[in-house]
């Protein structure tokens, strides 16, 4: 978590750059072929429970398994590594990127991500706030509600199992909360971010400044 | 005295027949390894008159027991005649009066992320297959791990995760609940929930039942770990064409696929859509088809069938 923040600096940089750039990776070793090429429109999941898959990406094909890669991200494909259609590929291997338009609220986000302690999801799974702190939550709002290191703060639910997740990390505020219930978090990604209490005034001038010098949505 | 008493001899004993059973129905399989490897559960059983909760009293045994240096038994299985305040997932009630098989199963965790996903699966399956040995044919599963007749539940359970205090030591608390004897339902559950006394027409004997129960436990439990070895060795799990036999086992019990379901995270109090159910990913998510023909696997939440 940064004290010092160049707010003119970090504007600037979104407004020359205002794309978020999202690499796509190999998901496991197999044989790939492209369904896009550089300059298409990728378009993200849609559909009111996020069932309608996104674009379709790549295939990949392992022991006569072939799998279908959809994209999670809306933007357009770039850096295509078509060198690679066709050929078997290492788990992992980066294999194009998608820039991605950001929106005000995603550059919010993004600027947050950098000043917040951001606890992230075990694994893929449903998660859900500990009784407890929901009715913290419930009677004062997040950022009213205090966590420390090994507080039991959320629950994990996956398969009909659910596991307490303990916090780790600096202690402080709940100032953002990046899972709903009954919505998966990928494995890695952040469920909550977490300041000390005196950084909020700092946040929220960040919002406030974000807010006011930037023109789209 | 506890009516249901269980003992490690009667254990043995029915596990003598399991292997038989076992070794009949996956003549491929080495049973005797998948028994071993199962073989924790049971370590203890203890039973009592009545307790409050049976994860409750699980949680406060491991948590003496490590404040004492201790190390718990991994396959406790804590069992109690009645419950005074047992409950299901969420906030739910559930009905625990003298009958039926109430308690919980202590498994120190030393699964991997991949195996230990199908530990619901394992209790699911393990009561269905105990259900049908004692007459109740009938009896299905409905995804993850419920076990009904029709649309009545019969059994449920519950699994949650426990972090010992003193050493981070991870168990699973399987909890479980089936009505065997007791024939009577308060009237909230009246319509969804059933007994194997009332689907069979005869009363069980209870110890009887349970010992069966936790034999069904040892081999479903030993077959996460078995499964798990051959993975690691790098060979092919031992279902039909490659697939974990516990899923594969799953699959022969379950009435799920194909079915019209309401889908929920907490379907009771927050139904979320309507879809068909088309299958179960060799992870045990379930997959669903929308009207509109776009498809959605779930990993975790409920469903309800229409």
């Amino acid at each position: 978590m940064s004290n010092e923040i160049d707010f003119d600096q970090i504007l600037s940089k979104y407004k020359s750059d205002p794309y978020g750039y999202v690499d796509v990776c190999a998901v496991h070793t197999g044989r790939v072929q492209f369904k896009v090429v550089n300059g298409d429109e990728a378009h993200a999941p849609s559909g009111e429970w996020q069932h309608i898959p996104g674009t379709s990406l790549y295939e990949i094909n392992r022991e006569r398994n072939p799998k279908m890669i959809t994209s999670q991200t809306s933007g357009t494909v770039m850096d295509i590594r078509s060198e690679l259609d066709g050929q078997f590929v290492e788990a992992g291997e980066k294999l194009m990127t998608i820039r991605h338009p950001l929106k005000k609220k995603e550059i919010i986000e993004g600027i947050l991500k950098d000043v917040l302690y951001l606890f992230p999801a075990p694994e893929t799974a449903k998660y859900f706030f500990g009784l407890d702190i929901q009715s913290r939550i419930d009677k004062k709002g997040a950022r009213s509600v205090t966590i420390e290191n090994g507080d039991e703060i959320i629950t994990m639910s996956l398969m009909k199992r659910d596991t307490p997740v303990y916090y780790t990390g600096e202690g402080g505020v709940i100032h953002s909360v990046y899972f709903k219930p009954g919505v998966s978090v990928r494995q890695g990604e952040p469920l909550i971010g977490v300041c000390s209490p005196e950084k909020l005034q700092l946040i929220q001038k960040i919002i406030t400044k974000v807010k006011a010098d930037w023109d789209s949505e | 005295m506890p009516c249901n008493q269980p003992t490690q001899a009667l254990l043995k004993k029915r596990l003598q027949q399991e292997v038989l059973l076992r070794q009949t129905a996956h003549p491929d399989v080495d049973c005797d390894v998948v028994l071993r490897y199962g073989g924790f559960v049971g370590s203890v059983i203890d039973s009592h008159d009545t307790l409050t909760r049976a994860m409750d009293h699980a949680r406060t045994h491991i948590s003496t027991v490590e404040s004492e240096s201790g190390s718990v038994k991994n396959g406790t299985v804590i069992l109690a005649d009645t419950m005074s305040r047992s409950k299901g997932r969420f906030t739910r009630a559930w009905h625990a009066p003298a009958g039926g098989v109430w308690g919980c199963l202590v498994h120190a965790n030393t699964l991997l992320d991949s195996s230990k996903r199908f530990v619901p699966l394992a209790v699911g399956v393990a009561c269905c297959e105990a259900v049908k040995s004692v007459g109740g044919d009938a009896a299905t599963l409905r995804w993850v791990n419920d076990v009904l007749f029709g649309e009545k539940k019969v059994a449920g359970f519950l699994v949650e995760g426990f972090f010992g205090p003193n050493y981070g030591e991870e168990y699973h608390l399987v909890g479980f609940g089936i009505n065997v004897n007791n024939h009577t339902f308060p009237p909230e559950l009246a319509s969804i929930a059933t007994s194997l006394a009332v689907e069979l027409g005869r009363e069980l004997n209870l110890t009887d039942f349970t010992t069966i129960f936790l034999a069904k436990l040892v081999w479903n439990f030993g077959l996460l770990y078995y499964e798990e070895s051959r993975e690691l060795a790098g060979e092919v799990f031992s279902g039909d064409k490659g697939t974990h036999l516990l899923l594969d086992n799953w699959r022969k019990l379950s009435d799920s696929v194909g079915q019209r379901v309401t889908f929920g995270f907490d379907v009771m109090t927050a139904p979320q859509y309507e879809a068909t159910v088309i299958g179960v990913e060799p992870d045990g998510g379930l997959k669903m088809r929308f009207d509109d023909g776009s498809i959605k696997v779930e990993h975790s939440g409920e469903i309800r069938y229409l």
